[in-house]
């Protein structure tokens, strides 16, 4: 039923309700390859579980572990994307996408930094708060000297 | 003893240090109650069961499941919703 090319509506996860298409398969196992492609659909090409698609009457010609680019032309040829009302991402939707994508892994980056940085920042405040109070201890005395000068 | 008005577990309860150094108890308002599945009752995972004041701090994702028919439906119910969809649309 899950053969290569079978094109399949997902039902679980947040892509759910999405169409995709059968890429790859492993023997014996529970996990296909699967892809929209993201352009035309929004599914990412990644694993799914058989047990969280559902397959449609549907299918295209397409080889194993065929590109995202193969896929899409296999469904301008059989008209796929008619047949199921697929509309595709336009351009700006795939660049807004794609900027997205790039600050989520830039502020992913970003984060082991900041927390090193903090780290830092602690030893740096504990030592600095010692120096200070060392300060404080020499301060006082020069204080009370200085009263006792304005006294006499 | 408190007020049998007041004895309803559904009330939210905090407690409030007075100036006099009493620890007071004021009843604000009620709790809110589990979110359910629009069709079979069950409580729906992923929805917090928080104040409105807070929820309306959380962010959206915050709030409900990231899925089709996150806030309204379970998620078998969910799937089952639409394996029907895909079966009408198909014929």
């Amino acid at each position: 039923m899950f053969e290569i090319g079978r094109i399949c509506m997902k039902t679980a996860g947040r892509e759910a309700g999405k169409y995709c298409v059968v890429v790859a398969k492993e023997k014996d196992k529970e996990f296909l390859l699967v892809t929209g492609p993201k352009a035309a659909t929004k599914v990412r090409r990644r694993k799914c579980n058989y047990r969280h698609l559902e397959a449609t009457p549907y299918k295209i010609e397409i080889a194993e572990n065929a590109t995202d680019e193969d896929v899409m032309a296999a469904y301008e040829k059989e008209g796929i994307m008619a047949k199921l009302k697929i509309v595709p991402l336009t351009e700006e939707q795939m660049r807004l996408s794609a900027e997205r994508a790039e600050k989520h892994k830039a502020a992913k980056a970003a984060e082991p930094e900041a927390h090193e940085h903090k780290a830092g920042h602690k030893h740096e405040a504990k030592e600095h708060k010692a120096e200070k109070a060392k300060e404080h201890k020499e301060a006082k005395p020069k204080k009370t000297r200085a009263k006792k000068e304005k006294k006499e | 003893m408190v007020r049998r008005s007041l004895r309803s577990r559904s009330l939210r309860k905090l407690r409030v240090r007075t100036p006099g150094g009493r620890t007071a108890q004021r009843f604000k308002g009620r709790k809110n109650a589990v979110s359910k599945c629009a069709i079979c009752k069950k409580p729906l995972a992923g929805m917090p069961k928080v104040t409105d004041a807070t929820l309306s701090k959380l962010s959206k994702s915050q709030r409900r499941p990231e899925r089709p028919f996150g806030g309204n439906l379970c998620s078998s119910c969910s799937r089952r919703e639409l394996k029907r969809r895909l079966f009408e649309s198909v014929q």
